[in-house]
């Protein structure tokens, strides 16, 4: 037993065994009779072997002498078979049993396959076909549910949205909080780059989107400090290691597989506005021309249609034609019911209609083949997605090879190489005036943003949108925001993105105690942008035109020395140690060109002002590394590792001490498989493990030049009209930068503790894994808020303390398993808490995103960032220690000559209003298999977490919302709350007009009102698969219906709360009329040949 | 065999410590599109455009909505216009603005000038600081100067009390009028004042007429009115002209990216239908989008002008002697008003004969002298100042029994400024800034 990790690490590197001299062959099946796939074949005490194919079946060549095969599966007990009992070489057919599943080997840290048995540490892996059955597109968004102690949020239901991931919680305060992402080794990017603010702009992608799915093997999730620490800084966050699919090295063998599918999307839910009241102020209507904002009109069933233009209540001459047509509508102007011409009103239902389905394809081919001494996969694929807003697009085409070689005995040379094109057509959304939520949420119910036609007309009919002399046809007049039909003809962002990223990995092994690997990986990305905005738009009324260039390079290179074999026969020693270098360079370049000269040209030739900047970010690191891992007895493993990190970042320029980049930090870990000591041989009691360990992780500054403090070039203004830029009237500027550089950042270091227990019950069909840990985080380095009184606003500084601490929870069990009928299940449990313990002396708060009456902050005592902002004020809040909303009665104004009499006070301390972390995630994922079918279903449970509804704040303000039509008619009540004199509040109030428009409705002061938990139960995935059986043509494949996001139950009032107004930041928990979420069905088709 | 061991590691050790230091040192934590220092003349555009653009932005949107020369009538706006909305945030980007964007600067652009020895740029720099503080202590009265601007060193400046802020404000006004009429050194600030284009003179009447704003806080009339004569015509206004959409006036830009907060207000519009005074009306009382005729993208943002100087010395005619030169000077400012608005003599000639317009030499009252200095400072902030001064023109409070006299400090400064008063202790309504008292 013990000798099988050896056998398979000889495995690895015996491919190209040259000394065969006959050949033998056969299949490897289960007890069933189902082939097993990639069961191992090797000639007992040697290193020639293979492993077996789709079929299960093998062949190999031998030397003359070898008498016993030994075959081994993961998860089945191994057997040794005597050939030289064969008389046929070419049929030796073997069937393996279901065994004791504990020789598991897993992939590591730096791609070093550990025993599972030996790990002090939790990793998880996950199923490349359960990440492709998903039918995510997004690599992130396929993981949800499949692994405890991960967090998923798809940022929106636009085609090329990003998704943010975090294992185990946050780990830095204003730093990247995403995990590395290792593919086939090295890192590679998955960075988000904004053009614009993260509350407002477009969509943006997170960069792992570029990986076809379909070239996914397999997927670990390394959680832990002690899994991670061999990857130093950059793994401080969690490592998720994707291994990419490579070719066979089956003799003669090429596969080749081929998949379609087909993905219709449709909006999940929008917002409840009401469609009784018209546009208007006080009950009095206000006609578009007017450019009223708001929907406080009279009854839309007290208004009827006139085309009379002397009608005493006809707008302004500026709302008609030259020949007296009415702008805005077809049907007429409004008038009080009776003094028109008898035709009702409309009202017009803008949201719904608008969304179409949108149409994804997906097509994928893969050939593959090899021998004995070279390997080779190709695949290439072709996604195109419509989304379901009119005009926007997502297109990809990959291409991926991998090869190997082995040219001499244990000498193996392997690299890939990915090319990936990716094409957006992007919408604005979010807080900005061309965002397309925005414009048509806000669009009272009497105006038809479509002007009368269908919205598939609309869409590409000039006069539902724009007049002729080119002014916007929207809702107010030519001002406010722009109508969504507009915005998707005439604001559109393009986005071209070519990346290019592999690597190439040679390992040679001289012996089981030297082996020397080299692995040099690449990742290149060119995104290309350009923002249009026409002439009239309401962002830039002069027209504009925006190219952002972005180029990311980054280079990941290791050296390593590993070996290990038995010390005697109780122990055993495997050690490693290294070095890596890694640097990365984005490098941006964007112009600005404002004023266009002539509308219908969007290109910068036709603009009247430039302006362009250049923005480079890079930094290097270098880390040398070391790990020992002792084993006692197959039960006890103790793994100590090091690492010294030296890091760019911490550099000062003016004065370069080597000695202040580096840092050092150690982990140990500890794996006791007590069940050894044991007879586990009978009784449901199969396997158990104990894990205990302890690391330490170092990280620098989260962004390059933190340790000086520089001029820059400022654009100038208050936030409430656009900021102007230099150069102004052919003058450059330079000011001082806000944020202060500090020359004496030392690296912010993180301890963590985990302790987990690995439990499995009749021979591993039930499984049990727990896991809980804490981390703190001492000298957390973070942009300090300073009062502008010093000058400036933020200065860099060791200061933050935080502590996380989690538990995590899986439990696979089959509880029925028959030959042609099985289920199996999956628990996925996640809990993590991340409490900010200190920031900065004398600073209680520091902004992460968001907006003035709620953001994001990391607030002192609080969960990782709450959400901050305005609140009603409490009897007790004088006497309140802390930021936190207090607990006592709400006071309302009792002040006769206020206009807010009645109404809740407003606290004039800004607190934390909401929390939006989970409180637990669970994923239940499950398999029923009937002989060919299989039906999937993934439940994704996540409680609690809040939202900052500003969609619902906002249009509370413009009586759009239901609740407005709802609340405007109630009998005056009185607020629940006390008066000024502690008495209970007897003044009654009628939550209408002045009410919503006050410091506690929308645009007030007061944020918390909309806060609402943002947690749901959703059916994510739900698939019914029919497998093909293999023949002499066709191979396998199967055909597929699955469903993604199908159903879920929330009580959060809006749109679909996965949502994220900032994307992939650290500043969640906000909705600020987000583009909604969608919900798909897919079709798919694979073959094998 | 040990030795050469040894040797050969230490060789080893050294080659990868140079080779580490090569890759991860040097200038790669150097920001290669940010400069760690700048010369003056490339601060300069920043920090006077900074400067203008807070006069014109902030400053004139809360006073003038406070002396109701604008009303605030959709979303935030109508918060603020009912005074329940002006939390101190509200203020944090007037106050960071001119903490950071203006007095730091100056402050190092201070320092190189001296150092240089550039003693016109160095006057140049004490102007605007004068200026600048001026603006901020008269709605904030007490404010950081002393410990300010000291970055990490000092993270919470003391408050320095508002006799202390214009004994600054002085010296400063005194210091660079005596330096202008000195040597230069060896650069001047032509390059890079975008305001006045290096003109010495112009800075030194600038200098002077702050100083005559000063006084009349004050209460030194006659003080203030020698002062306010340096100014001899619009042409000697502090003011900058944005060039044009691309880079517009901040009223410009707010109409333009919020349209509908902020209008006319119905008090001003009543105040000048009372002479009717329609021409200006005409102009002033527009919707607020781009297509108004007076906020438009190249606007001329006036940070001090003859015609405020005008009624200074008009002010402290009808305060004293009320002689010719104190009706003329009255005369002048409507004129120059009239000028600015693009009206001609001839709808200046007409509205001197309304009722109520024309006193006739040596009848200027107060109350005509400060109605008319407000119609003629429309959206300038000093209009706070004046209505503070004078009471001049009555205001009825948007609710409530009182108009805030002053403003809240920055939430920053109560968030992260150990040295603020207690969040809550302003009280906006009573608490009268220091000259007000």
């Amino acid at each position: 037993m013990k000798k099988l990790s050896l056998v398979l690490l000889t495995i690895l590197f015996a491919v190209g065994a040259t000394m065969a001299q006959k050949s033998v062959s056969g299949v490897v099946t289960d007890v069933s009779g189902e082939p097993l796939i990639g069961a191992n074949v090797v000639v007992k005490g040697t290193t020639t072997g293979t492993s077996t194919d789709i079929d299960g079946s093998w062949a190999l060549s031998i030397p003359n002498d070898a008498t016993v095969l030994t075959f081994t599966y993961i998860g089945y007990s191994s057997k040794d078979v005597d050939i030289s009992t064969f008389s046929s070489m070419n049929a030796i057919n073997v069937s393996l049993s279901e065994g004791e599943i504990l020789e598991e080997v897993v992939v590591t840290a730096l791609g070093v396959e550990r025993s599972e048995k030996a790990l002090g540490y939790a990793i998880q892996e996950v199923d490349a076909d359960d990440l492709v059955r998903s039918g995510a597109t997004n690599a992130v968004d396929a993981l949800v549910g499949k692994a405890s102690g991960i967090q998923v949020t798809r940022s929106s239901g636009s085609v090329g949205g990003g998704s943010r991931i975090l294992v185990r919680g946050v780990t830095s305060m204003v730093g990247n909080n995403q995990p590395l992402i290792v593919i086939d080794g090295v890192r590679t990017n998955n960075e988000t780059l904004l053009s614009q603010a993260s509350t407002a702009g477009t969509a943006a992608s997170n960069r792992l989107m570029d990986l076809n799915p379909e070239d996914i093997e397999s997927m670990n999730v390394l959680k832990g400090a002690a899994a991670t620490a061999l990857y130093g800084t950059a793994g401080s966050t969690g490592v998720i290691l994707i291994t990419t699919k490579k070719g066979s090295s089956k003799k003669d063998r090429f596969a080749v597989n081929f998949s379609s599918s087909m993905g219709f999307d449709n909006i999940t839910q929008t917002v409840d506005l009401q469609d009784k009241y018209a546009q208007g102020w006080s009950g009095g209507y206000d006609d578009p021309s007017t450019g009223s904002s708001t929907s406080w009109g009279p009854l839309v069933s007290d208004l009827e249609y006139s085309t009379d233009p002397s009608h005493p209540n006809a707008p302004a001459a500026g709302a008609f034609f030259a020949d007296g047509t009415y702008r805005f509508d077809k049907n007429g102007f409004l008038v009080p019911k009776g003094t028109g011409n008898g035709q009702a009103a409309n009202t017009y239902d803008n949201v719904d209609p608008f969304f179409q389905t949108g149409i994804s394809n997906t097509n994928s081919l893969s050939v593959s083949g090899g021998g004995e001494t070279a390997t080779f996969r190709l695949s290439v694929s072709d996604h195109r997605a419509n989304g379901i807003i009119p005009n926007e697009e997502y297109l990809r085409k990959t291409v991926k090879l991998a090869a190997g070689i082995t040219p001499l005995e244990g000498l193996s040379i392997n690299g890939s190489i990915n090319y990936t094109k990716s094409d957006y057509t992007r919408v604005q959304q979010g807080s900005n005036t061309s965002g397309l939520l925005l414009g048509m949420l806000r669009t009272p119910a009497t105006f038809d943003n479509a002007n009368g036609f269908t919205p598939e007309q609309a869409v590409n009919e000039v006069s539902a949108y724009q007049f002729p002399d080119f002014r916007q046809r929207n809702y107010r007049g030519g001002g406010g925001y722009d109508n969504p039909y507009w915005t998707i003809n005439n604001a559109l962002g393009f986005e071209d993105v070519n990346r290019t990223f592999g690597n190439v990995k040679a390992d040679y092994k001289v012996n089981n105690w030297l082996g020397f690997g080299i692995n040099v990986g690449y990742d290149l990305t060119s995104d290309i942008r350009k923002q249009e905005f026409e002439i009239n738009s309401r962002t830039n009324a002069g027209g504009a035109v925006s190219h952002d260039e972005f180029n990311t390079n980054q280079f990941d290179n290791y050296l390593t020395i590993l070996g290990g074999g038995n010390l005697s026969d109780d122990f055993t020693l495997n050690y490693l140690v290294g070095a890596n270098a890694f640097s990365f360079n984005n490098h941006q370049q964007t112009v600005d060109g404002n004023g266009l000269v002539f509308p219908g040209f969007r290109d910068i030739s036709n603009t009247t002002a430039l302006s362009a900047f250049e923005v480079i970010n890079r930094f290097r690191t270098l880390g040398f590394y070391g790990q020992v891992e002792g084993g006692w007895r197959n039960t006890v493993y103790l793994t100590v590792s090091a690492r010294q990190d030296y890091d760019s970042r911490l550099g000062d320029p003016a004065d370069f001490q080597l000695s202040n980049t580096g840092f050092f930090y150690p982990s140990a870990s500890l794996s006791f498989a007590f069940s050894e000591l044991m007879n586990t041989n009978n009784g449901p009691f199969s396997f158990g493990k104990l894990r205990l360990s302890f690391a330490q992780v170092g990280a620098g500054p989260p962004n390059p030049y933190s340790t000086a403090s520089v001029y820059v070039s400022p654009s100038i203004g208050d936030g409430w009209g656009d900021n102007i830029t230099f150069p102004i009237s052919g003058n450059a500027g330079f000011d001082q930068s806000s944020l202060l550089g500090n020359p004496n950042l030392t690296p912010e270091l993180s301890t963590t503790l985990e302790a987990g227990v690995d439990l499995r019950f009749f021979k591993g069909r039930i499984g049990l894994d727990a896991t809980v840990y804490q981390r703190k985080t001492v000298d957390a380095i973070l942009n300090a808020s300073l009062p502008s009184s010093t000058g400036y606003n933020n200065v860099w500084l060791n200061s933050g303390e935080m502590t996380s601490k989690g538990i995590e929870l899986t439990v696979n069990a089959t509880p029925v398993q028959s030959d042609d009928f099985s289920w199996n299940t999956q628990v996925n449990f996640t809990k993590s808490s991340n409490i900010v313990d200190k920031l900065a002396p004398g600073i209680e708060r520091l902004f992460l995103a968001g907006f003035n009456s709620a953001g994001t902050y990391l607030v002192e005592g609080n969960q990782y960032g709450a959400i901050f902002g305005g609140a009603y004020l409490r009897d007790n809040a004088a006497d309140w220690p802390n930021l936190n909303v207090p607990d006592g009665n709400v006071v309302i104004n009792d002040d006769p000559n206020s206009p807010e009499y009645g109404f809740q006070a407003v606290d004039p301390v800004q607190r934390a209003i909401g929390n939006p972390n989970p409180d637990f995630i669970i994923g239940w994922n499950n398999t029923l298999s009937y002989k060919r079918f299989s039906l999937n279903f993934l439940l994704d449970w996540r409680e609690g977490g809040d939202l900052w509804n500003g969609t619902a704040w906002a249009l509370s303000f413009f009586g759009r919302s239901q609740l407005t039509a709802d609340t405007r008619e109630e009998t005056a009540t009185p607020i629940e709350g006390v008066l000024s004199d502690g008495s209970a509040n007897n003044i009654p109030v009628t939550r209408g007009q002045n009410y919503w428009t006050s410091s506690v409705g929308g645009f007030g002061a007061v944020g918390e009102q909309f806060v609402q938990d943002g947690g749901w139960i959703r059916l994510r995935e739900l698939g019914l698969n029919y497998r093909f059986p293999a023949g002499e043509i066709l191979k396998g494949g199967s055909i597929g219906v699955s469903g993604r996001n199908l159903w879920f139950k929330s009580d959060y009032d809006g749109i679909d709360p996965e949502t994220s107004l900032t994307g992939t930041g650290n500043g969640q928990g906000f909705d600020y009329f987000n583009m909604p979420s969608t919900r798909s069905v897919i079709i798919k088709l694979s073959v094998d040949f | 065999m040990k030795l050469y061991f040894k040797l050969f590691a230490l060789v080893l050790f050294a080659g990868y410590l140079s080779s580490c230091e090569n890759f991860v040192g040097g200038d790669i934590n150097a920001d290669p599109n940010n400069p760690i220092a700048v010369p003056v003349s490339a601060q300069l555009p920043a920090i006077q455009i900074a400067m203008v653009d807070l006069t014109g932005g902030a400053f004139s949107r809360f006073n003038c909505m406070l002396t109701q020369q604008v009303e605030g009538v959709a979303r935030q706006w109508s918060s603020f216009n009912q005074y329940t909305g002006l939390t101190p945030n509200r203020f944090d980007a007037a106050w960071d603005n001119t903490y950071e964007n203006v007095l730091n600067e100056l402050q190092t652009a201070k320092a190189n000038s001296m150092a240089d020895g550039n003693n016109h740029t160095l006057a140049v720099c004490y102007v605007m600081e004068a200026y600048t503080l001026m603006q901020a202590t008269d709605v904030w009265d007490d404010i950081p100067y002393s410990e300010a601007f000291k970055g990490i060193e000092v993270t919470s400046p003391q408050y320095d009390s508002q006799a202390d802020i214009y004994g600054v404000i002085n010296s400063r006004l005194n210091d660079a009028i005596s330096l202008f009429a000195g040597p230069q050194g060896p650069v001047g600030p032509a390059s890079g004042d975008v305001l006045y284009g290096g003109d010495i003179t112009a800075w030194t009447n600038a200098a002077t007429a702050i100083r005559a704003r000063a006084k009349l806080h004050f209460k030194d009339y006659s003080g203030a009115a020698s002062d306010a004569a340096a100014f001899s015509s619009s042409a000697d206004n502090l003011a900058f002209n944005y060039p044009d959409a691309n880079a517009a006036g901040q009223w410009f830009r707010f109409n333009r990216d919020r349209t509908g907060d902020l209008e006319f207000h119905p008090t001003m519009r009543a105040l000048m239908n009372s002479t009717q005074d329609t021409n200006r009306l005409n102009v002033m009382d527009q919707t607020f989008i781009t297509d108004h005729p007076y906020l438009v993208a190249d606007f001329n943002q006036e940070l001090v002008t003859y015609r405020e100087m005008q009624f200074i010395i008009a002010e402290a005619s009808a305060r004293g002697a009320n002689d010719q030169a104190g009706y003329d000077a009255y005369m002048n400012g409507i004129k120059a008003s009239f000028t600015r608005l693009g009206l001609g003599d001839a709808e200046f000639n007409e509205y001197i004969t309304q009722t109520g317009v024309d006193p006739g030499v040596g009848n200027l009252t107060l109350e005509g002298v400060m109605t008319q200095k407000y119609v003629a400072m429309f959206l300038q902030p000093e209009t706070y100042s004046d209505w503070r001064r004078t009471g001049f023109p009555a205001i009825t409070p948007t609710s409530g029994n009182a108009v805030p006299v002053r403003w809240d400090y920055s939430s920053g400064e109560y968030l992260f400024n150990a040295s603020s008063p207690a969040e809550g202790s302003v009280n906006v309504f009573t608490d009268k800034v220091g000259w007000n008292q």
